[in-house]
This record gives C-alpha cells, structure tokens and sequence, in this order.
C-alpha cells in the first residue's frame, strides 16, 4: 500500500530523516516508534505531501504522492498530534466540517458523522463545543475528525499524548476496531507498550533511521536477551556474584541496592537454575521477577539507549 | 464549499459581535444628532426668564431699560421688599432682579455705579441677563456721549432690540448650508467597521491558520488553492454583507435625505472602500496573532488600539478642524484619515470642480492602496509562519 524509497529530508545541517525505506501493507497496523525527535512527524509529514523532501520517493496506492494529488487524499485520514479541531464549532459542527472535505454529499456525510461520533462515544457530546470537553473527550473528537470519511488508510501521530488511561484504552480499542473494518492503520508513538499492545508490525527509527521492522516477537528475536530475572536477594559477595555470572545463558549482570538484576538469553529452565544456586548458597531471597523482553529492551540494546532517554 | 460554509458558520457564532458593535454605533450617532441637530438653539432661544425691575428712577432711560428687556424676557411685577423678592426667587417664581436705583442716569452712566442684583444662585441664565443690562447701558453710553438726547438714545437701543440680524448660510451642499444629518452616520461609520469586521474576522482567521488544522486541512481533498479562494470568498461575502446592512441605516433613517442626494453614490463607493481597509486588517491581524490562549486578549487588544486609535486621531470621534496640524499630519499615514477627508467633502458640497473630484477619487485611491499594503503585509508574515511550521 505504501513504498518509501531511500527518503531524505534535511533542516540546514540536521538530517531529520536519513535514507528511508519502508513498505507498508494493506491491512495493517503499522507502528513508527522511536523516542521524541527522532524522525516520526517528518516522516508523516513527508507521506503526507505536508513538507518536500530532498531526496527518495513515497508511493501510496501505487501512485507518487505529491501536493495535488488529490485521488490519493481522499482515501487517507489524519489524526495530528495536537487536538486541531475548531473552538467555535461544536462537536457535530467539527466532525461534519472536516468530513465535509471528503464527502460533498449531505445526506452521506450525515451518515458517516453520526457514525463516528458513535464510534469515539461523543453521542453525549455532539452539541458541545470543544472548549468544555475534558482532555481525553477532545482527543477522541480529534480522532473522529480524522476517521469520519471511513478512508482506507488512517495515520496516527502520537494521538494518546496526555490522555488519561481509560481514554487512552479506549482509543487504542477503537484503532484496533477501524483495523478490523478494513483501514490500514499507520501509527506513531513513544509509548512501546501501546505499540506492542496493537501493531502487527512494528519499524523502531532513531535518528532519522531505520534500525529494525518487524513484528514484536520478530524484533524481540533479533535481540540477545531472551529473559529478566529481577531478584531481592540480600547479602550477596563478590565470589557469589561471580559464580552466578558463569551459569549458563547469564550475559549480563547487575546488583544495585540488594537487587539482583540478570540478563539471559533465551533457554529453558533459567529461573530455577538461578533459584537453586541461591537455595544451594543457603541465601535469603524476597521477589522474584521473570521477564520477557520489551521493545525498550530491543531499543535498548540496537542503540545503546534507552527509548525515553 | 465545505470551507465556505464552515467559515460563514463560525461568522454566524460571532454575529453577537457585529451586533454589539451596531448597537454601539447606533447609540453615539443618535446622541450625537441630538446635539448637533440644533435643538440646543431652540431651547437657548426659548429660554425667556421671569425677572423683575425695580425701578426707583421712574426716568426715561430706566423706563427704557425696563423695556429692553422685556424684549428677551417676562417681566414679572414684585414689590419692593427684600423679603417677597427672597421668596419669589426661592420659589423659582423669579430668577433676577434688577434694582434701578433713584438718580440712575447720573449715578449709573456718569459715575460708572453698578445696579444692585439680584439672582437665583448657579443659574447660568442670568449671565446673559447682565451681558444685556450691559449692552444696553454701553450704548447708552455712548450715544448720551455722541450728543443724542435721552429720548433719542432709548428708542434707538428698543429698535436695535427688536432688530433679528437675518442669517443665510452659503449652500453649497443642497442641504440649506447646514450639514447633512446622514453625513455623521458616515463620520462615525469607520468605528463599526474596524471594530465588528476585526473583532468577527480576526477570531475566524486565527482558528483557520491555526497549525495543525492548517495541515488537517493541507492533507483533505481539497486544493489548497480551493481552500483560499473559499475564505476570500468568505471574508468578502461577510464584509459586503455588514457594509449593506450598513448603508440600509441611511436609507431607513434618512429616506429620500440620503438616497436623493447627489453625493450618495460617492458616499456609498467610499464606505465601501472603507470596508475594504477594514477586511485588510481583519487579515493581517489574523496572520499576525498566534492562535492559544492569549489570542482573545490579544485580538482585544489590538482591535481597540486600532479603531480607537483611528478614531480619535483621523476625525472620526473628534471632528477634523479640531485636530492640530500634527496630528492631522500623523493621520495622513492611516487610511481612516482619507475616509473622513473624503467624507468631509461630500459633506460640505452637492457639485465638485475637477480638482474636487480628483481629490475625491485620490481618497478613494489611497484608501485602496492602503488595504493592498496592509492584505501585502500579512501574506508575508503568513508565508514566514507557514515556513516555520513546515
């Protein structure tokens, strides 16, 4: 559905997007994460035909997207990353206006409004203006602004920023839902577990790049880690630590705070080996946590940093 | 039309505005036609004060002055005693009274002595009562001077009275010399429309130019170009739409006065151009003011400082011949002052020479160039913005 060739796009001396390449397919949801500045809104920005870019080309539906066209526009929906919606307008007022720039017929696009406004659960709403919804409220109204034309591709950038979590659960909920009803789904976020929670691919960018595309359990494959093990344990020595340093699959270490920190990579059985060297050792332990890797750990580990840093 | 409609939408919201601002207007010019109709005049002539003469001399020019004044006021019988005449004018019955003393033409025209009066305390009345006591008695003066004799002198100063220098003002405007009452609803007209325009425009604008609806919008089905030709079109409808409703103020109030006038075309074309102006910084304020919370004050801001400012210092709230040379040259930089210059000619005449009509035109003119100036001006700071955000 979508080809992104090798795109390039400067400010003066920043390269904001650094030689690009992406396929997207139909159907999917497709998540763009990477922390704050790292390339996602001018990355959109770019697809969207919002900014030119200085080298590489974007395809959407098989044609090079440029400003004018048109025919490609009118099968996307965009929801920004800052509420955009007009304060004067009320809810019904919003989604029909902007929904209105897709659908010139009145009585479909009464239709498709009042079908999106049941869609984010604004019913309660439609005749208030933007100015007396919460934070969450106004987060939904600007989803149903993007989505209320039905198109076959939505692009999200960040749209959960400072919404509460039952609003965020909700939206998330409803990304999913338009997903089922056919749209492919772009979507851009910091929060890896939201990512997690509903892409089916996922591209993780840092400077502009690419580092890895794949499905969660993919990326989490091409990472070393394969479990944390997370211990309260008091008292450890210098010789202990060493010994379970040697046991097998451990790569990684830490003990800060009588906390146990381990990192393993992927093998049967590594809690209860760990468990019986501590019985054996006759030493105290508390919690005990056992892990799976997390997409801040495959960030973690393919660029050295943490996705929050 | 989408963008069309949502713009005449969001103009309906702001209609309470225009309202306010018309019911604004529409009070100061009635206020101001109230003075300025003459009805003062009327009320000054009609005046005539009950006073009182006490006359102790019984002479010729005692008896005479009695008369004189008796041409500007009611003369009311009192006796002569402090205390009825304390009473009479406490009870308004009175408002002054004149005491002429015996040996009056001696002691008062000779010896210079002042007649005793008496009057109602803080009336402003009574001060034109003494200018006449002292025209009558300088005129006495200096006729008794001249040679004229008593009886001379007196009929003289009662036929000078009753003589009303006759007045007749030059027409040159076909309203009898006398400004046209409709010419102040077209003095104060640039209030109305620099205020209701910038104050309903101005909020349209910044919603529209607002970053991510921008983009919202840039990313939507519909050119770009579409999309500007749409608001222009928006802002024109809902400018010529209050400039109608405006001029049909002249046409209800006025009647055949105005529409029968020979100015009332120029009148026309010049609150239309003035409209203009007023559109053009609608505009540009909407370029320049950054959408958020402060815009609203902002906006505020900036409206008042602009039509007021205006107001007062191009003849709108302060008639031109009252402004001083620096301000009117000041003025000359804005486009209200070429509005009321225009204005003020019309006013003043029903035919133009050449040379008139060319100022008239080059009002027109400079008003036009002003708003494609001021329209130039925040396309560019719109374009450095839309930069900023790209």
């Amino acid at each position: 559905m979508i080809q992104i060739e090798n795109l390039v796009k400067r400010y003066g001396e920043l390269v904001a997007v650094d030689h690009l390449n992406l396929e997207i397919r139909e159907g999917e949801i497709f998540g763009l994460l990477g922390p704050n500045g790292c390339g996602k809104t001018t990355t959109i920005n770019c697809l969207l035909a919002l900014l030119k870019y200085d080298k590489g080309s974007i395809r959407i539906f098989g044609k090079e997207m440029a400003p004018d066209s048109y025919e490609i526009k009118r099968n996307i929906g965009v929801v920004m990353q800052n509420v955009a919606v007009f304060k004067q307008l009320t809810v019904y007022e919003n989604i029909d206006y902007f929904c209105g720039l897709y659908v010139p017929e009145k009585k479909e696009r009464k239709r498709l409004v009042e079908e999106a406004i049941s869609f984010v659960g604004l019913e309660q709403f439609a005749k208030t203006k933007p100015g007396k919804l919460s934070g969450g409220l106004l987060r939904r109204l600007n989803i149903a602004c993007g989505i209320a034309h039905k198109p076959k591709l939505i692009i999200l950038d960040e749209p959960t920023v400072a919404v509460d979590p039952q609003s965020r659960n909700k939206i998330l909920e409803g990304i999913q839902e338009l997903n089922r009803q056919g749209s492919t789904v772009i979507y851009t976020s910091h929060y890896m577990e939201e990512v997690e929670q509903i892409c089916t691919r996922i591209a993780i960018l840092d400077h502009g790049r690419i580092l890895a595309t794949g499905t969660t359990e993919e990326l989490k494959g091409m990472i070393k880690t394969g479990e944390i093990i997370t211990i309260d344990a008091i008292s450890l020595d210098e010789r202990q630590l060493a010994e379970i340093r040697e046991l097998p699959h451990v790569f990684e270490l830490t003990y800060e705070e009588q906390r146990l920190t381990l990192r393993l990579s992927s093998a049967r059985h590594n809690l209860v080996r760990i468990l019986t060297y501590l019985q054996e050792q006759d030493l105290q332990f508390g919690r005990v946590f056992s892990e799976m890797p997390t997409l801040n750990d495959v960030f973690l580990e393919i660029t050295g940093t943490g996705l929050r840093d | 039309m989408k963008v069309f409609k949502g713009f005449l939408m969001m103009l309906k919201r702001n209609l309470h505005v225009v309202v306010m601002y018309l019911a604004i207007f529409l009070t100061i010019l009635v206020m101001i036609q109230t003075l300025a109709g003459g009805k003062e005049l009327v009320r000054f002539e009609a005046e005539r004060l009950n006073i009182a003469v006490i006359d102790r001399d019984q002479g010729v020019l005692a008896k005479g002055l009695a008369e004189y004044l008796g041409n500007y006021h009611d003369l009311v019988d009192v006796e002569d005693d402090p205390a009825v005449i304390q009473e009479e004018l406490f009870y308004r019955n009175l408002y002054y009274v004149v005491t002429i003393p015996e040996g009056f033409e001696e002691k008062v025209l000779e010896q210079g002595e002042k007649l005793a009066v008496t009057t109602v305390p803080g009336t402003m009345s009574t001060y034109y009562v003494d200018q006449q006591i002292n025209t009558y008695l300088n005129g006495a003066r200096m006729m008794t001077n001249a040679g004229f004799s008593t009886e001379e002198t007196v009929q003289e100063l009662l036929a000078a009275a009753k003589t009303e220098p006759v007045v007749e003002l030059l027409d040159q405007n076909g309203h009898g010399g006398e400004r046209p009452a409709f010419s102040y609803l077209f003095q104060y007209l640039p209030y109305l429309m620099l205020a209701a325009i910038c104050y309903s425009m101005c909020f349209i604008l910044i919603e529209f130019r607002q970053g991510d609806i921008r983009r919202r919008m840039l990313c939507s089905a519909v050119s770009l170009r579409s999309q500007n030709v749409q608001i222009l079109l928006g802002f024109l409808v809902a400018g010529i739409g209050l400039w109608a409703f405006c001029m049909l103020i002249p046409v209800v109030m006025y009647g055949k006065a105005f529409w029968g006038d020979a100015n009332a075309g120029y009148y026309l074309v010049n609150s239309f151009v003035l409209m203009l102006v007023s559109l053009s910084i609608a505009f540009t304020l909407g370029c320049l003011i950054p959408q958020g919370d402060s815009a609203d004050t902002m906006v505020n801001g900036a409206v008042n400082v602009i039509s007021l400012g205006m107001c007062f210092s191009c003849g709108v709230f302060v008639p031109m011949e009252i402004l001083s040379s620096g301000v009117r040259r000041v003025a000359q930089f804005l486009p209200v002052y070429w509005y009321e210059t225009v204005n003020e000619m019309l006013a003043e005449h029903a035919a133009f020479s050449g040379e008139q009509l060319a100022e008239i035109y080059k009002g027109y003119g400079i008003q036009v160039l002003f708003a494609a100036a001021i329209v130039l001006v925040g396309m560019a700071f719109s374009k450095t913005r839309e930069r900023e955000i790209g």
